[in-house]
């Protein structure tokens, strides 16, 4: 197991539990090293609780870890609810003067500082952090010019004197630390590398800037709203339609109408908005027009736990919109294949004219994670699919706008083309969108229509691979999962491996069409199977059974919105392999 | 050119300024009643379009679902037409001009695509004050589901079946008004000189255009008791101006009277002329529009016309200072950021 080291801050929404993941995060990042992070809040202003988890080392992180070793709280709750997450070698850092400590584990390191004796807080009531950053650094062997520079920028929009303060608030923290605690046993390491960090709603904004989307539409709605953020502040600068909608039936029908006109057009939600979509995802097959909407998956039903994750929309996606169509789903891995994915499933939407979806979930919407810049391709390739750009000659036989053929791609042409005016529509039609609704029953056209859109199911299939099996042949267990489960499973694979039992897994991206005849092959001689999933009713496992037969020997499943942590899989497995249940469901031991 | 001709030719097809014919602008053979109203409208448009010369595939004819909204198919067959769902024509049509705001774009929507299930979107839709010219085909009920009534049904008017309704007709055009469209107005179907002539003027108009048409329905809403029949309409309809309107490629010094007509001019340079029929009208105030159709409903009036006009206001594609090459015509290497542009955001994500 490569080495980790992951910070815990905690307090009050309003107390300041960002400013201090963000310069921690910039110090990793500034080291050449790589971080995830992830915050557990609510949906209020003021109050509450929030607890953001930053994990750093110099390997790739994908996840936010079983521990903590360090832990900042900020109020008395922070400090009761989290300090048994500090293991051996761990500290707390906290002020004195208002928080009584709890009882550590063996070998934690409870460092109290007496803030009133430091320094004059009166006036600032996030001084406490400022000086807890600074001891933290001091105790991580981070030298004091790193975090300076850090600060000066953090505070650079302020004036002078605020960031002259908190330089010398963050030195005096820095100093009482290097006199007062043992630092940690684990110096923080440098690498030449520099990474980018992203969070994933950032990635997907920037995956569709990449891929060419000159229409963004959104109904602000949490966890989604990120995408919307990065959009609208960089539409200027990247020349996109940027468009806050009145609801999300606007916003998914506005996205189908500039797409109409020819550009790629995206659109972000979270369930209850893509509620109102379905209504757009059959339009958008119908009148075979490309978009592509993201569903960031919050904890539902209904209003639901609107900051907690779940990947519990996946049949809400299956099933949008009534009668049958083609479509593409996909589920991204990482953060980094948040960014990927984008043109990937442009490219499919726009070669068989048909709406994408992109099951995205808050855990990779708002976490953070450190992506290596080389990996986010920029000038991805763009294939816009069969599209009449120009009338040429001018001599062409009369266009049906959806003719025919074999492979159900009709050629598109855009409004505004002479020689290839057309009638899209909603309603069934003719090769040449006239309405067949309008004439008598036509079961011959209705069924020849549907036949032809229906034929591009196979050419979307030939277009997405396979998933892949990671870890050794032959293992004792093998884990399936989807989406943003991939990092947890990864790590509890290493876990389990660590603990003498040997793990593969299988993660599925491309839902929608699933090659299910690959998944069966690949499973067909696992030696114990299980589903892990963040949702109730195991979706996934409900859906791979419907499309393939398959049934695995056991499931985990976690639906409290949060998310897996290593551990939880790994004892789960024990258990189900030592045949004591087949469906874990892991209890998340601390309330956040 | 030869200036004589070797043989007498046939004599020349009518066209208008970019040499089309009439035909050039006709569209398929309606499939609605004979006698509908919208039928009617199909035709001014046609005639209007024809007229004011324009291109007919620089148009995107736009609607929703209902009698209303299949009338795309009967005007204009060389334009662009999208048959969208019930009640979200508006946001269809905002995204496709703002992916091309070189394009022209009509929509044709009905009682029921507007007034109710897709009064979100049209209310939003008079926000922008988006270069469309909006029509309703209003006959206040739902023809397509056999005759129930819709929100612009006035109070107390009576179904074929005898069912009276008992809620307040929504007035599309004081909504219009208050929420920002430009140009907004009521008319008439069987009312041909005043319909061309705000069809006219809407296509010299730049900004959205409102137009709720009464349009009666011949099946299930033309009857004793009815609000919005043919009949009722030839009673009560009350013009608040005769509206005339001079092109920008016609004798603009038409004689006119100062003192009751009101001279707009119009984006292209066309001149709307509005002959003052009622003493309280100005179309240029919006509060007082407003008080002329509350002051209607009061009298139980139908007032047509043209109620307001702004030309001072700027559209929606002016007001977001948008590039000026179409989003949907940029050249595959203009679609992504430069390079510079993409290291100026990377270096945010440092």
């Amino acid at each position: 197991m490569s080495q980790s080291f992951a910070v815990g801050i905690g307090g009050a929404a309003g107390q300041g539990v960002a400013t201090p993941g963000d310069i921690f995060a910039k110090i990793f990042s500034r080291r050449g090293l790589h971080l995830n992070a992830y915050n557990a809040y609510q949906s209020i202003i003021r109050g509450g609780h929030t607890f953001l988890t930053v994990r750093t080392g110099p390997q790739k992180i994908s996840n936010t870890g079983d521990h903590l070793d360090l832990l900042i709280p900020l109020n008395q709750d922070t400090m009761d609810r989290h300090l048994r997450l500090l293991t051996a070698g761990g500290a707390c850092l906290y002020n004195a003067d208002l928080i009584q400590p709890g009882a550590p584990a063996a070998g934690v390191q409870l460092c109290p500082m007496p803030v009133s004796n430091m320094a004059d807080i009166t006036r600032n009531k996030v001084g406490q952090n400022t000086l807890a950053i600074g001891a933290a650094l001091s105790m991580m062997g981070v030298g004091f010019p790193a975090l300076e520079s850090v600060l000066v920028e953090q505070f650079r929009k302020k004036e002078q004197a605020v960031i002259d303060e908190n330089v010398s608030l963050a030195r005096a923290g820095y100093d009482y630390a290097t006199q007062n605690f043992k630092p940690f046993a684990w110096a923080l390491p440098m690498t030449e590398a520099r990474y980018a960090v992203l969070s994933g709603n950032a990635a997907m904004a920037m995956g569709g800037a990449a891929a060419g989307v000159k229409f963004y539409s959104a109904y602000p709605m949490s966890p989604a709203t990120g995408v919307l953020h990065w959009m609208a502040a960089h539409a200027r600068k990247a020349e996109i339609m940027v468009r806050q909608v009145e609801d999300e039936i606007g916003v998914v029908t506005m996205a189908i109408g500039a797409a109409h006109a020819g550009v790629r057009a995206m659109c972000a939600t979270s369930g209850g908005g893509f509620a109102l979509m379905s209504e757009g995802m059959g339009l958008s097959a119908q009148a075979e027009i490309p978009i592509v909407v993201i569903d960031c998956q919050r904890a539902g039903p209904s209003t639901g736990v609107p900051t907690k994750t779940e990947q519990g929309d996946l049949w809400q996606m299956l099933g949008a919109g009534f009668g049958d169509y083609p479509k593409v789903i996909a589920a991204p891995l990482d953060i980094a294949d948040c960014f990927k994915l984008i043109p990937e499933i442009f490219n499919i939407t726009d070669r068989f004219q048909c709406p994408g979806i992109v099951l995205c979930d808050l855990l990779l919407s708002e976490g953070r994670l450190s992506v290596d810049p080389k990996e986010l391709d920029f000038a991805p390739v763009i294939d816009r699919g069969e599209m009449i750009t120009s009338n040429g000659s001018g001599d062409h036989e009369p266009y049906k706008r959806y003719k025919i053929t074999e492979s159900g791609v009709s050629p598109r042409a855009i409004p505004g083309l002479p020689g290839y005016t057309h009638v899209v529509s909603s309603d069934e039609h003719d090769e040449d969108g006239v309405l067949i609704s309008d004439e008598y029953t036509n079961a011959g056209k209705r069924r020849a229509m549907m036949e032809k859109r229906m034929r591009k199911v196979d050419g979307i299939a030939a277009s997405v691979p396979p998933p892949e099996l990671y870890g050794p042949a032959n293992a004792d267990v093998t884990l399936i999962g989807w989406g943003s489960t991939y990092g947890v499973i990864e790590e509890a694979c290493e876990l389990l491996r660590e603990a003498g039992i040997s793990a593969n897994y299988l993660i599925v991206r491309w839902l929608v069409p699933l090659h299910g005849d690959a998944i069966v092959d690949m499973l067909r001689d696992a030696r114990h199977t299980i589903i892990v999933e963040n949702n109730f009713s195991g979706q996934f496992a409900r859906y791979l059974r419907s499309e393939t037969s398959f049934v695995p020997d056991g499931n985990i499943r976690k639906y409290d919105g949060e998310p897996f942590a290593p551990h939880h899989i790994v004892e789960a497995v024990k258990e189900q392999l030592a045949g004591k249940t087949k469906l874990s469901v892991p209890v998340h031991e601390i309330m956040v | 050119m030869s200036t004589t001709p070797v043989t007498p030719q046939p004599p020349q097809p009518k066209t208008n300024r970019i040499g089309l014919q009439i035909l050039d602008y006709r569209g398929g053979k309606t499939t609605l009643c004979a006698g509908c109203g919208h039928n009617a409208i199909s035709e001014r448009i046609t005639e209007a379009f024809y007229e004011m010369g324009v291109q007919p595939e620089r148009v995107m004819k736009m609607s929703g679902i209902g009698c209303s909204s299949k009338s795309p198919a009967y005007f204009m067959s060389r334009s662009f037409s999208f048959n969208s769902v019930h009640g979200r024509m508006p946001s269809v049509a905002t995204g496709a001009l703002l992916a091309n705001k070189t394009m022209r774009s009509i929509g044709i929507s009905g009682d029921g695509d507007t007034a109710s299930i897709g009064m979100g979107q049209f209310v939003h839709l008079m926000r922008r004050n988006l270069p469309m010219i909006y029509i309703i085909e209003d006959n206040g009920v739902y023809g397509l589901t056999k005759g129930q009534f819709s929100a612009t049904a006035d109070i107390g008017s009576k179904l074929k079946s005898g069912v009276i309704n008992d809620l307040p007709a929504i007035d599309t055009c004081a909504l219009a008004i208050q929420m920002g469209a430009t140009f907004v107005g009521r008319s008439f179907s069987g009312d041909k000189k005043q319909l061309s002539a705000m069809l006219k003027a809407a296509i010299a108009h730049k900004g959205t255009v409102m137009l709720d048409v009464i349009s009666p329905c011949v099946t299930f809403n033309d009857h004793e008791g009815s609000t919005k029949s043919y009949k009722f309409m030839q009673g009560h309809e009350e013009p608040v101006a005769e509206v005339g309107f001079v092109s920008n490629f016609e004798d603009i010094a038409v004689e006119y009277d100062h003192d009751t007509t009101v001279d707009v001019q119009l984006h292209d340079g066309s001149h709307l002329r509005l002959r003052k029929l009622h003493e309280d009208y100005d179309p240029t105030d919006k509060a007082r529009a407003m008080n002329l159709l509350m002051e209607a409903h009061a009298n139980e009036e139908v007032l047509t016309g043209v109620f307001y006009v702004n030309t001072q206001k700027p559209d929606f594609t002016e007001m977001l200072n948008m590039v000026d090459e179409p989003l949907a015509t940029l050249s595959p290497e203009r679609v992504r950021p430069s390079r510079e542009v993409l290291a100026e955001i990377m270096a945010e994500h440092g």
